[in-house]
C-alpha cells in the first residue's frame, strides 16, 4: 500500500471519530443545559477544555458563552477541529484515495459533507437533531466500512486512526468533567449529583452499557473505572489499547519474534499499564496525572506510526522488494 | 411533449426536416411522452444531486476544502445512433488511428513522409507537441496511442466528420460511464422496448490494454499517474483507478532506481511495470522535459528508453493532434494504408499556406478560426458571431503568426432536444468516442456526447457552459417487447 494512502486512511478515521465525539459532547450538553437552573455552572466551558482548543476559542470569542461554544465546536471555519471542518477534512482525504476505499464509503462521507455544506433544511432543524444526524452519519460511515472493506492493510490503518482518536476523546471528556463534578479532590468518591454523572456517561456514549454492567448506584469511581478499564466496552481506554496493540502487530506483519522496536515497546507498555491496574491504584496515584501520561503516550504512538508508515521512504534506505504476485502483497 | 419543439434549421437528430420523428426514435418518443415534461424536469434535478453525491465533480479553482466543485451538467434526453452507422464509424476510427500511429512511428523514425514531401517538415517540427527527444524510439508493441478520444460532429446534412484528434490524455470517459448509470437509475422507463448497447466493459478493456504493454512479466503492476487532487479531471483519475483496481499514484509516490520505476509503499519499494499517465509530456520527467516539473518522476524517461517500464500514451503523440497536422490526416491514411479515409475531415484552411491565408483573411466573417496552440474552446473566432473590431484584431493575430491558425467553415452542428430552462430546445452536440489499442483495437459503443446547453451556442466545452448526454447505440428496427 502507498504510504500516502495509509496516511489518508488513518486520518479519515481520526476525523470522523473526532466529529462523532464532538457532536455527541455538544448534543448531550444541549439537553443538559435545559435542566440547569439559571446561574448554575453551565455545561459549555468544559467542552472547550475537553476539545483542547481553549486558547483558540478565547482568541476568537473572548468571553464567549453557550452560543459561541456551540458555533466554535460545530461550525466555525476558523476552528480546524470543528465538526464541519473535520467532516470536510475526512472527505478531502477520502477524495484523495477514492480508488482504495469502497464506493459506499465514499458516497457516505461525500453525502454527509454536502449535507453540512449546502443543505439549508439541515441547519433549520433544532440543534439536537442536527447533532444526532451528524453522529449517525459518522456511525453509518463505520458501519459501511465494516460491511464493505476487506480486512487488509487499509482496514488496519483505518482502525488505528479510529482507536487512537477514540481513546484520546474518552479520556479528555472524563478528565475535564470528573474534576469539575467533584467539588474538591478530597471528595473523590463522595456525594454526587447523579444527573451530572449520567450526562458524563452519555457524552462518552457509555450510559447504557455502564448501566448494564453495573447493578449498583452510579459512583464517580465506578464511572471512571468503566471508561478507563472496562475490558468489553468499545470506547474504554483499555479496550482501545488492546485493539491498537493487536492492529500494530498485524500491520508490522512479522511472525518471527525479535527485539521489539520503539513502536512495539510503547504500545505494549501502554497496554500493560492500563490492563494490569485497578481504579483505586489509579486514583491514589493521581487520576489526572495518569490521564495526562496516557495522552502523551497516545501522541507518541501517533508520532512513531507516522514516522514508520506514512513518511515516504527515501531511496537511501535498503530496498525491500515485494513481488506483486505474492498473496501477501498489500493491496 | 414535443408540440412546442422546433427543430433547428440544420440537422436535428430526433426529427427530420419535415418535423417527422426519425424512425429509430419512435419507442423513445413514446416513453418520453408517457413520462411527461414535469417528471422529466423533476428527475433531471434529482440526477444532478445524484452526480454530486457520487462525487462526479470537477474543482473550479483552488478553493480549499469547502465547496468550489461543480458537476458537469447532465441532460437526460439521450442521443441515439443507429447501429449500422456506428459500425462504419468504428471502422473509420480504427483506420484513422492506425494511420496516425504509423505517422508517429515514421516522424520519430525514418521520416519517409517528410522526405516524400507529403507533409512539410516545418509544420511537424514547429508543432508544440513535437518531442525531438523521442526520435529513434520504439514504444511497446510498436504503438504510440493506446488511449485516444476523437471528436466527431455531424454537419448540416447529417454527415459525420472528425473535428479533432485527442491523442495525449483525452478526458471525459468517466462521465461517459457515469451518465449511463445515472440514466438507468433515474430514467429506467426510457429504456423500454429496446436494447441499448452496454458500455460497462470499458475499465476491463482499458486494464487489458495496459497490461499488454508489459510483455516482460506475467502479472504487471499497472498504476495511474495523476497530477493530484487539484487537477480538474481528478474525479476521472480516481474513478478509473478504482474501477480497474490499480493504485492511483502521484509523481511523489514513484521513484527511479537501478533501472526500474518503484512505488513507495508501507512495506518499502515495489516495482511498477506500466504507467497510465494523465499528466502532459512536459511534466513527466524533469531530467528530460520541463526541468521545474514537480508532478513527474526524475529518471522516468531513461527507464522507459531501456524498455523497463511502459507509458501510455507514449510521449510525443501530441504532434499528431496538433490542429494543423490534423488537416493532413486524410493524406496519412492514403500514404500509409493506401485507402481513402472512411470518416472525412472538416474542410480546413491552413494559414501557414499563402493561398489559404489570403482566403481566410478575406472571409473571416464566415469562418471559424482556431488557434492551434489553444484548447477548450479558447482562442477561437466564430466569424458569424463576431463584430468588426474582433475580426480586425484576429486578422492582425493571423498575420503575425500564421502557423498558429487554421480556419474552417462555420458548421451547423447537428442538434438534439435538450432541457433548457425547463423546456425542450434544440442544442448543438458533438461526440467523443474512445479508442483503445493494445494488441487489438476496441472502440467504446458510442462515446461522450457533449452538448452546448447555452441556447444557440456552438461551443460544447465544459469550461464554456457545455454539458453532456448519454449516447445510445441502437438497432434501427425496434425490437418486439419480450424478445430479449
Amino acid at each position: 500500500m502507498l504510504s500516502r494512502v495509509a496516511d489518508s486512511l488513518y486520518w479519515i478515521n481520526r476525523y470522523v471519530e473526532r466529529a462523532e465525539n464532538i457532536s455527541r459532547f455538544v448534543e448531550v450538553s444541549e439537553a443538559m443545559a435545559l435542566d440547569c437552573p439559571p446561574g448554575s455552572a453551565e455545561p459549555w466551558q468544559p467542552l472547550i477544555d475537553a476539545s483542547g482548543d481553549r486558547e483558540l476559542f478565547d482568541r476568537l470569542y473572548p468571553g464567549g458563552g453557550a452560543t459561541e461554544v456551540v458555533t466554535f465546536l460545530v461550525q466555525a471555519e476558523a476552528n480546524p477541529n470543528s465538526v464541519v471542518n473535520c467532516i470536510a477534512l475526512a472527505r478531502e482525504n477520502a477524495r484523495q484515495i477514492r480508488d482504495v476505499i469502497t464506493t459506499e464509503m465514499w458516497e457516505q462521507i461525500n453525502s454527509l459533507y454536502w449535507t453540512l455544506l449546502e443543505s439549508d433544511s439541515f441547519w433549520d432543524q433544532p440543534p439536537q437533531e442536527q447533532l444526532r444526524e451528524i453522529r449517525r452519519g459518522c456511525q453509518l460511515f463505520y458501519g459501511v466500512t465494516d460491511a464493505t472493506l476487506s480486512r487488509d492493510l487499509s482496514w488496519q490503518f483505518s482502525r488505528l486512526g479510529r482507536l487512537i482518536e477514540r481513546a484520546d476523546k474518552t479520556t479528555r471528556i472524563l478528565d475535564v468533567k470528573y474534576f469539575l463534578l467533584l467539588p474538591s479532590p478530597e471528595e473523590v468518591g463522595g456525594v454526587l449529583d447523579e444527573l451530572q454523572w449520567i450526562s458524563l456517561l452519555r457524552s462518552a456514549g457509555a450510559y447504557q452499557m455502564f448501566r448494564q454492567s453495573q447493578l449498583g448506584v452510579i459512583t464517580p469511581k465506578a464511572v471512571a473505572a468503566f471508561l478507563l478499564l472496562d475490558p468489553a466496552f468499545p470506547r474504554s481506554v483499555r479496550y482501545c489499547m488492546e485493539r491498537i496493540h493487536e492492529t500494530l502487530k498485524l500491520v508490522g506483519g512479522s511472525s518471527v519474534p525479535g527485539a521489539p522496536d520503539d513502536l512495539e515497546c510503547l504500545s505494549g507498555l501502554t497496554l500493560a499499564r492500563w490492563s494490569y491496574t485497578g481504579i483505586d491504584e489509579l486514583i491514589s496515584g493521581g487520576l489526572h496525572e495518569a490521564i495526562d501520561a496516557l495522552q502523551s503516550d497516545l501522541n507518541n504512538l501517533h508520532g512513531l506510526i507516522h514516522a514508520r508508515y506514512f513518511v515516504l521512504p527515501g531511496l537511501a534506505e535498503p530496498v525491500v522488494v515485494s513481488s506483486p504476485d505474492l498473496a501477501c502483497a498489500p493491496a | 411533449m414535443f408540440t412546442e419543439y422546433r427543430p433547428s434549421k440544420g440537422y436535428d437528430e430526433y426529427f427530420s426536416a419535415s418535423e417527422q420523428p426519425r424512425r429509430a426514435l419512435q419507442p423513445l418518443l413514446s416513453s418520453l411522452g408517457a413520462l411527461g415534461l414535469d417528471e422529466l424536469n423533476r428527475n433531471h434535478a434529482a440526477a444532478g444531486m445524484l452526480l454530486k453525491r457520487l462525487g462526479a465533480t470537477f474543482r473550479l479553482n483552488d478553493s480549499g476544502n469547502r465547496g468550489g466543485e461543480r458537476i458537469l451538467p447532465f441532460d437526460p434526453l439521450p442521443r441515439l445512433i443507429d447501429h449500422a452507422d456506428w459500425q462504419r464509424l468504428e471502422r473509420g476510427l480504427i483506420q484513422r488511428l492506425e494511420a496516425i500511429d504509423l505517422f508517429l512511428a515514421d516522424v520519430y523514425g525514418e521520416q519517409r513522409i517528410l522526405r516524400d514531401g507529403v507533409i512539410p517538415r516545418e509544420d511537424v517540427e514547429s508543432s508544440q507537441g513535437w518531442r525531438p527527444q523521442m526520435q529513434g524510439f520504439r514504444p511497446p508493441l510498436g504503438k504510440w496511442c493506446q488511449i485516444s478520444g476523437l471528436d466527431l460532429i455531424r454537419d448540416g446534412q447529417g454527415t459525420w466528420r472528425v473535428l479533432e484528434d485527442n491523442l495525449r490524455c483525452p478526458s471525459g470517459v468517466a462521465y461517459f460511464l457515469e451518465n449511463r448509470r445515472v440514466m438507468k437509475r433515474m430514467f429506467p422507463s426510457l429504456f423500454a422496448g429496446r436494447t441499448v448497447q452496454p458500455i460497462d466493459s470499458y475499465p476491463s478493456q482499458l486494464l487489458q490494454t495496459l497490461r499488454e504493454l508489459a510483455p516482460w512479466t506475467e502479472s504487471p503492476r499497472v498504476v495511474l499517474l495523476t497530477p493530484g487532487v487539484f487537477n480538474s479531471a481528478y474525479f476521472e483519475h480516481s474513478y478509473l483507478a478504482q474501477q480497474m483496481g490499480i493504485p492511483l499514484v502521484e509523481g511523489r509516490d514513484l521513484a527511479c532506481q537501478d533501472g526500474r520505476v518503484w512505488m513507495r509503499s508501507t512495506s518499502g519499494l515495489e516495482p511498477v511495470d506500466v504507467i497510465y499517465r494523465r499528466i502532459d509530456d512536459d511534466f513527466l520527467d524533469p531530467a528530460v522535459f520541463r526541468a521545474n516539473s514537480m508532478l513527474g518522476v526524475r529518471g522516468l524517461m531513461e527507464v522507459y528508453a531501456k524498455g523497463r517500464v511502459a507509458i501510455a500514451n507514449a510521449p510525443g503523440t501530441g504532434v499528431a493532434d496538433d490542429k494543423l497536422i490534423y488537416a493532413y490526416v486524410p493524406e496519412m491514411v492514403r500514404y500509409y494504408l493506401g485507402e481513402d479515409a472512411i470518416i472525412e475531415n472538416v474542410p480546413t484552411y491552413l494559414c501557414s499556406k499563402p493561398d489559404d491565408q489570403a482566403y481566410v483573411l478575406a472571409h473571416l466573417g464566415e469562418l471559424v478560426v482556431k488557434a492551434v496552440s489553444e484548447a477548450g474552446g479558447y482562442g477561437m473566432l466564430i466569424g458569424p458571431h463576431a463584430d468588426q473590431a474582433e475580426i480586425v484584431e484576429f486578422a492582425e493575430k493571423i498575420r503575425a503568426n500564421p502557423r498558429n491558425f487554421i480556419a474552417q467553415p462555420t458548421l451547423e452542428l447537428s442538434t438534439v432536444p435538450s432541457l433548457s430552462q425547463g423546456e425542450l430546445y434544440p442544442c448543438h452536440v458533438d461526440l467523443r468516442p474512445y479508442v483503445l489499442r493494445g494488441k487489438g483495437a476496441w472502440v467504446t459503443p458510442g462515446g461522450l456526447t457533449r452538448v452546448a446547453l447555452k441556447r444557440g451556442s456552438l461551443v460544447v466545452n465544459s469550461s464554456q457552459g457545455g454539458g453532456c448526454k448519454d449516447t445510445w447505440i441502437v438497432e434501427d428496427a425496434p425490437q418486439e417487447v419480450g424478445s430479449c
